[in-house]
């Protein structure tokens, strides 16, 4: 139990080092001087000094949803596989209702780029929408090709399956799929192929057009959300295809599974810094592209059991 | 390790799919050809079969890092466009290419009974085959044309590798031949192009 509530505080405190790391690798690759790590715990703390002010146009709306943005995330840190074999862990929670509450944070955030009556709010909710509508089926194959592999549908019985005993005959579909994950998670998480995280300029902004009248401890709460998103998905990339390293005591399992965020931030951050932007009508080429990965993940298991 | 490096190959041939760019579909051309070269050491070693270790070996000094080389160069000086847009839309080919695949894997299903060894790689390497038909006829230039060409090779090798055991060095080394054969004529193709710009 120790160890459980502990991995969550690692993961909460993770998170903003993560996507600062991210931020980093990139600028020390473009030879500009990187930012330190503590970045999102010093910007945190900056936002929650700041005066919040709202729009008068907006409802009560504006005042709950970032709470309700920021709500499903932390259920959802909750139900994530364990990082070191025999640490507590829920086996009863399915990849479906995790994917359920990544949706509902989602729900909240457009509605809050609604609320303000915005034009960009409006444009950055339409389009997130049209992009999270798109994620879907790819993301159900995927699951779904994984936990048949895992022999589990509970997303943390299946992390704990594929690390007693990897499935060495299915190496082939189980590839397909981590690559239609990953796409996934760069969609998801707003990087750049997909969506640049940085520029409040770029008319094709998704994430940051539906934020921009966002102030103070709402805009604090709705980065911390961001965050948490980003290092749910690296985990659970981590405990679903990397898994290895978890035999160990609970410390140097800890130890390799934070290796492994890194190694996802940084994969993350290299293809950011090496692909540019996708046009907005071309991002679902990239998540067909994904949905192809997904189905021969599913088609190669079926057919040929490879 | 045999079923990742496979499963790398057709990844890398479907990326190279929906790729539009020519240094792009090169670079993906030659990570395919990586992963059959150390296919081919792999099965090569586990044989130890010293004719497969040479002909792996072979394979990722000419068809991973010559061959793209070559064609790069060859397109720089010929000035061919390096933008090659397919001419099936993205839209379509995301359920093309899961149909040829589901087709291609139970059409390989009678014949997987004959082989001995893994049934698994005989199906990979027959969509493989497909696909790159299918990255021939989708392009409209001359360069992705000869990149699919090439990749069509590389299934073949694939076939050969996987399914007997080992073929003979002597063939191997008359395909091999033959692929210079093949760049040869290529380069005759892209001047008579240059000649009808």
């Amino acid at each position: 139990m120790i160890g459980y509530v502990s991995t969550i505080v690692l993961l909460l405190l993770l998170a903003p080092i993560l996507l600062s790391f991210i931020k980093a690798v990139k600028m020390w690759l473009l030879y500009k001087r990187p930012v330190s790590l503590l970045q999102g715990f010093r910007d945190f703390g900056k936002l929650l000094r700041k005066e919040t002010v709202v729009s008068e146009e907006a409802s009560a709306m504006t005042r709950i949803a970032p709470f309700l943005v920021l709500s499903p995330l932390l259920v959802a840190l909750f139900y994530l596989p364990p990082i070191a074999k025999g640490a507590y862990y829920v086996s009863f929670v399915d990849a479906f209702t995790l994917t359920g509450l990544l949706a509902l944070s989602t729900f909240f955030l457009m509605l809050l780029g609604l609320d303000s009556a915005s034009s960009f709010g409006g444009m950055g909710s339409s389009r997130e929408a049209f992009i999270s509508a798109l994620v879907e089926p790819a993301m159900i194959l995927t699951i779904f090709s994984v936990s048949m592999m895992a022999g589990d549908l509970g997303i943390g019985q299946a992390g704990v399956n594929l690390a007693e005993h990897f499935p060495r005959e299915h190496t082939a579909s189980f590839l397909f799929a981590a690559i239609s994950f990953f796409i996934l998670l760069i969609a998801e998480n707003g990087r750049i192929p997909v969506d640049n995280p940085e520029t409040h300029l770029e008319l094709t902004m998704v994430h940051e057009a539906m934020i921009l009248d966002i102030t103070g401890v709402y805009l604090a709460l709705i980065e911390t959300a961001a965050s948490v998103k980003f290092v749910i998905f690296a985990s659970l990339f981590a405990s679903l295809f990397l898994p290895f390293g978890m035999e160990e005591a609970w410390l140097p399992a800890a130890m390799i599974f934070v290796g492994k965020l890194f190694a996802v931030a940084l994969a993350v951050a290299l293809i950011e810094v090496n692909t540019a932007k996708l046009r907005l009508f071309k991002v679902p080429n990239l998540l067909g592209i994904a949905i192809v990965f997904a189905f021969l993940s599913l088609i190669t298991y079926y057919v040929l059991g490879a | 390790m045999v079923d990742f490096l496979i499963g790398l190959f057709l990844a890398t041939l479907i990326t190279a799919l929906f790729t539009s760019r020519l240094y792009r579909l090169l670079f993906w051309y030659s990570l395919n050809s990586l992963t059959l070269g150390l296919l081919a050491l792999v099965i090569g070693a586990r044989l130890d079969d010293r004719a497969m270790l040479m002909t792996g070996g072979v394979t990722i000094a000419l068809k991973a890092l010559a061959i793209p080389y070559v064609l790069k160069v060859l397109s720089r000086r010929f000035g061919l466009s390096r933008q090659t847009p397919p001419g099936i839309k993205t839209q379509y080919a995301i359920m093309l290419v899961p149909a040829i695949l589901v087709f291609t894997f139970y059409l390989a299903e009678p014949i997987s009974h004959m082989v001995q060894g893994n049934a698994n790689y005989v199906a990979i390497s027959i969509s493989s085959l497909f696909l790159s038909l299918l990255l021939m006829i989708e392009h409209r230039n001359v360069a992705p044309k000869i990149v699919g060409f090439l990749s069509m090779e590389n299934a073949l090798f694939l076939l050969g590798t996987t399914a007997t055991r080992g073929m003979p060095m002597l063939v191997e080394l008359g395909i091999f031949f033959d692929l210079l054969m093949a760049i040869v004529v290529i380069n005759l193709l892209l001047y008579r192009e240059e000649a009808e710009l």
